[in-house]
């Protein structure tokens, strides 16, 4: 009758065969991208130099990037972490915004010298970490989903944010809603290549950190242990609340650790966009990387490539913001088809559904 | 061809629907062997089995779902392939499964409609609803057929679906172990509808392993033994229980391992009063169990009869309502399942996928998972290097065929994935061992390892508790045996019951 269409799982998915299926999604998007922006108006001799030359290649377009890059690999490591132990940080953004206030309140109030950008640092995870707190709690105590809990808290968080700029914490200087820009002791050092900063130091440390702590130590052991199949932990005897709490608050308090990073490192005041696309970009940069940490630092360079080259087209050739999502959804959309179908194998099996009968 | 042998087998009036020579074959696994049954219009035939028995197998080839590999299937003396659920239904032939099919929000009447959706001569809306009044009223069903069926107590969603089945047009009735979802009150009720159900001349076909439904409601009867019809059609007022029970179960093993040289110790295992909080149908309480090092307690019975609920209990995944569990002499009523592990309790759970394993992590992680976990390792780093060596020592030990220490676990065949289980669990600080279905899923030689591997876990002193649905296991490996029903263990004066009394006691009527 009809032919069938059976998704076969693969019983081991090759490195190479892996490898292969990315680097095609990635230029099966960028053909999709191309596409899309030619449509929206950019000449098609412009696209190779505007999208991949002037972002990767030349020096301030690089600097550029890389500054880009330096929260979203915050952002990732914190949707990684957080996905490793099935847990949905849709509320980075929330997470993000509550660094940061911490980071400037400490700016705006303190002045602890030497250690002034530690303390900052050390603020800006704790308010990260005490955000994500509430969803967590609510999850493990009364079985809330933290997806929903998540996304609402980064409401909450920016409405806290507005309240604050405009009231205690904002500049009765300006008409606009900012804080008063932090005193040199609390930016981060400039490396002296554009406007990137220590900030890059610190995500790629942690970044590296992490990538230890999941591969080597006891810590990542029990981590992936709960994350890959929470009924056989427990059996187990692993403490898997426990394990599952540990990873969400380092997840928020990376996320929170980004808003410092950003407020002291880009920024230098408080402003009312310092979590903007923070929850999205950290998802699509995860997954990007398959929750792997030093993939994370790869693909947030990527995905900052990605915005640098929105930035640009807004500017000379009038795109729309949402242009820019739709890109990244595009490519988002390819690399999860291309896992899909590294994963499973699609074959066609012709005829009758019920075997042939005899007799 | 054979309907003349076959209609001088079941007696003087011819057999509405005759299955013979059915052959089935799941990838390697023989499932049905020459297995014949028929069914006469105005009889409740029952068909007994144990669990994997091929009931269900053999149902569903009769209702279109699987096609046979051999042999032929006879409707009013003509053959007559059925390819699908539809088929089976357009000749008569409709079944109750034990998950219903129903759509919770939709009313019963909606539910009915739905189903006659695809029948054109039940499309106009007033015949549907005649043809529901009319077979309502004749088989003497009330139902609240304009209420959400989600709304509504089990046993009456299972008269809309029998009422469903009829009105599309069924002559024929297989009720697919109708009273396992039942309170006994709903049950004894079921069993007469069912009897009327045959005075009004239709085919019913009764699927359970209850002795006493068989003898209670039923006709004639059929047992299906691993796949093979071990009894035809007997007529249920000439045959006696015990000779019914023994046919279900089998023939005594042939070779028991031996176990003269194992000398019993101390009380490793003292379960007393024990009462489990009600997770299903049926509840755990007042299990009392005492095992002694170097012996192994068998606890047999029909899968779903509280033996999860024990296991859990036992490893300290659920609380304890009332009672106490002692490992060798301490008290780990409220221990958690760390506690009890340090203490030596070991668990083969009976779906090592979900219980046991993390098929995303390697053998090696796998197999150093409680090592790991103890911290025996170090507190902050785990030396891979050094689990992998592990893992090569127990690869080989056990034999885990095609193994590297760095492969996923989820790539292993069940056997091998049991070995790795086999592995951890069974090492010499193990003293207490529950293993849950340690055998199932596994072939020949997978499970001769099994059990050689729990016998030697004795032999070194380690109290096992082997909890299993196969009477072979249970017989062949077990020092004492106990039989859990209901979610109450029983057994004889001197826990050694027989292969005929474990059935009765299987079966629920002693």
């Amino acid at each position: 009758m009809f032919d069938r269409l059976v998704l076969e799982r693969r019983q081991s998915v090759s490195r190479k065969l892996s490898g292969g299926v990315f680097a095609g999604s990635i230029a099966v998007s960028l053909a999709f991208s191309g596409a899309i922006l030619v449509a929206a108006g950019v000449p098609a001799s412009a696209l190779f130099d505007e999208v991949i030359v002037q972002v990767f290649f030349t020096a301030s377009g690089l600097a550029q990037t890389l500054t880009m890059a330096t929260p979203m690999v915050l952002f990732g490591l914190s949707a990684a972490m957080a996905l490793r132990l099935r847990f949905w940080n849709i509320g980075i953004e929330g997470q993000v915004l509550l660094g940061a206030i911490f980071a400037s309140v400490v700016a705006l109030y303190a002045d602890f010298g030497a250690m002034q950008i530690p303390v900052m640092m050390v603020a800006a995870a704790f308010g990260g970490a005490i955000w994500i707190a509430i969803p967590l709690i609510l999850r493990e105590r009364a079985g809330v989903s933290e997806v929903v809990v998540c996304l609402l808290l980064s409401s909450i968080a920016y409405l806290l944010l507005q309240h604050l700029l405009f009231g205690p914490l904002g500049d009765p200087a300006k008409n606009f809603p900012t804080s008063k820009v932090f005193d040199p002791v609390s930016h981060l050092t400039s490396l002296g290549f554009g406007n990137t900063h220590t900030g890059l130091i610190i995500a790629i440390v942690l970044a590296a950190l992490f990538s230890i702590i999941l591969q080597r130590t006891r810590l990542g052991f029990f981590g992936r242990m709960v994350g890959d199949n929470p009924s056989a932990a427990q059996a187990n005897g692993f403490p898997v609340v426990l394990t599952t709490a540990v990873f969400i608050l380092i997840s928020g308090a990376t996320a929170g650790l980004a808003g410092g990073v950003i407020v002291a490192g880009t920024e230098f005041r408080l402003t009312q966009y310092v979590g903007l696309h923070a929850t999205f970009s950290g998802i699509v940069v995860a997954v990007l990387a398959r929750n792997n940490a030093t993939g994370v630092m790869i693909s947030s360079f990527f995905v900052a490539g990605v915005f640098v080259a929105g930035n640009t087209l807004k500017v000379f050739y009038g795109m729309s913001e949402g242009v820019v999502l739709v890109i990244q959804g595009v490519v988002l959309l390819t690399v999860i088809s291309g896992q899909f179908l590294s994963t499973f194998k699609l074959t066609v099996t012709p005829g009758d559904t019920t075997l042939k009968r005899q007799g | 061809m054979q309907s003349s042998d076959q209609a001088k087998a079941t007696g003087q009036s011819s057999a509405m629907l005759v299955m013979s020579g059915i052959d089935k074959t799941f990838g390697s696994n023989q499932v049905l062997q020459d297995v014949s049954f028929d069914l006469k219009a105005g009889e409740v035939h029952a068909l007994l089995g144990e669990n994997g028995a091929g009931k269900s197998t053999m149902m569903n080839i009769l209702t279109g779902i699987y096609a046979a590999d051999a042999g032929s299937i006879m409707l009013d003396d003509k053959v007559t392939p059925i390819q699908s659920p539809a088929d089976a239904l357009s000749m008569g032939i409709g079944m109750v499964h034990q998950h219903f099919r129903l759509v919770p929000v939709f009313t019963g009447w909606e539910n009915i409609q739905l189903a006659a959706g695809n029948l054109p001569d039940l499309a106009p809306k007033s015949i549907l609803e005649e043809r529901v009044e009319k077979i309502s009223q004749q088989v003497g069903f009330t139902l609240p057929l304009d209420r959400p069926v989600r709304t509504l107590a089990i046993a009456d969603r299972q008269r809309i679906e029998i009422l469903k089945t009829l009105v599309l047009g069924a002559r024929t009735l297989i009720m697919d172990e109708p009273t396992a979802v039942l309170t006994d009150e709903e049950s004894e009720r079921l069993l007469d509808q069912l009897r009327d159900l045959a005075e009004q001349n239709y085919g019913v076909v009764l699927i359970t392993h209850k002795l006493r439904e068989v003898m209670r409601a039923s006709d004639r009867v059929s047992v299906l033994r691993q796949g093979r019809v071990v009894l035809s059609g007997a007529s249920v007022s000439a045959i006696d229980q015990a000779g019914l029970s023994e046919a279900m179960i089998g023939a005594p093993a042939v070779e028991q391992p031996d176990r003269t040289a194992r000398e019993f110790g101390d009380v490793l295992l003292k379960v007393s009063g024990l009462d489990l909080p009600r997770r299903s149908r049926v509840s755990v309480n007042g299990t009392t169990l005492a095992v002694r090092a170097g012996s192994i307690t068998g606890i047999a019975g029909v899968g779903g009869n509280g033996q999860q609920e024990l296991a859990d209990g036992l490893v300290g995944l659920m609380k304890l309502t009332n009672g106490t569990i002692q490992l060798a002499d301490k008290d780990v009523t409220h221990a958690s399942v760390w506690e009890r592990r340090r203490l030596g309790l070991r668990y083969i759970p009976s779906d090592r996928g979900t219980s046991a394993l993390s098929g995303g992590l390697s053998i090696a992680e796998n197999l150093a998972a409680a090592t790991v976990r103890a911290g025996q390792y170090g507190s902050i780093f785990v030396p891979f290097g050094k689990l992998a060596e592990n893992a090569v020592d127990a690869i080989s030990k056990y034999a885990i065929a095609g193994a590297e220490p760095a492969r996923p676990v989820r790539l292993l065949s069940g056997g091998n994935a049991q070995k790795v289980v086999l592995a951890r669990e069974l090492d010499d600080a193990a003293r207490v061992i529950i293993a849950h279905s340690p055998t199932r899923g596994l072939d020949v030689a997978a499970c001769q390892f099994v059990h050689d591997e729990l016998v030697r876990a004795a032999t070194r002193g380690a109290a096992v508790v082997l909890i299993s649905e196969d009477i072979e296991e249970i017989l062949a490996l077990s020092d004492h045996i106990f039989v859990m029903s209901r979610g109450q263990l029983a057994s004889t004066e001197n826990h050694k019951p027989d292969r005929r009394q474990i059935g009765e006691l299987m079966l629920g009527h002693v």
